[in-house]
């Protein structure tokens, strides 16, 4: 179950991420709502997540399917850049941060 | 475009004081406090992304968020210092360097207007 939430967490960091492309395209207040409504709920079942498994755990895997995916989504659906050194970049800046959390 | 990175490093700023305030505040003012940090680095974190790519912007976000709170657990909270720790922040940081590097200034500058 635990697990379950964490995924699902990371799933809705990564729409909460979408949603930010989504707002600065429409500027519309619907995009707005769904940026918080995306991140509350991914925050929601972080939190259950982490009444059983170990904080730094938790963390890693969401930070890791959040914002990795959010990027991932950026670059199919938003045009970012998918140039070889940004991709490096960011499995860098990423790849640490998890790697700090697991070892917190 | 230089501006648009400070509000990145500021928004993750921001982020390091709620974190903090998420584990250790006790009282209402602590919990107002971190819900005014977390308006605010979220705010600036997603204006950011006007100019930026989103998906830069919020590795960078979560990646300085998450350096500054291990650097503050070492100075402020005496967590023992290690070594690994600090290569991976290091790691961390040429990353971001990098990343604004080979962001180009011109990136979806103009789709506003």
């Amino acid at each position: 179950m635990a697990w379950g939430s964490l995924v699902v967490a990371g799933l809705f960091e990564m729409f909460g991420v979408a949603m930010i492309n989504k707002l600065h395209r429409d500027q519309s207040w619907q995009s707005l709502v769904l940026l918080i409504l995306g991140f509350g709920a991914s925050f929601v079942f972080l939190a259950y997540a982490m009444e059983t498994l170990p904080m730094g755990t938790a963390y890693a895997v969401w930070t890791g399917i959040g914002a990795s995916g959010g990027a991932i989504l950026g670059m199919i659906l938003y045009g970012e850049s998918k140039d070889w050194k940004r991709i490096i970049f960011i499995v860098m800046v990423l790849g640490a941060a998890i790697g700090l959390k697991l070892v917190s | 475009m230089n501006t648009e990175w400070i509000k990145v490093v500021i928004a993750a700023f921001f982020e390091v004081f709620w974190v903090i305030g998420l584990k250790h505040a006790d009282n209402l003012w602590a919990w107002i406090g971190t819900m005014i940090a977390i308006i605010i680095s979220f705010y600036l974190m997603i204006m950011a992304g006007k100019k930026l790519p989103v998906g830069t912007v919020y590795a960078v976000f979560v990646g300085l968020g998450t350096a500054g709170t291990v650097f503050s657990d070492f100075v402020f909270f005496g967590e023992p210092f290690q070594i690994a720790k600090v290569f991976l922040i290091l790691v961390l940081l040429a990353g971001v360097i990098g990343l604004k590097l080979v962001t180009k200034d011109t990136d979806k500058e103009g789709v506003e207007s």
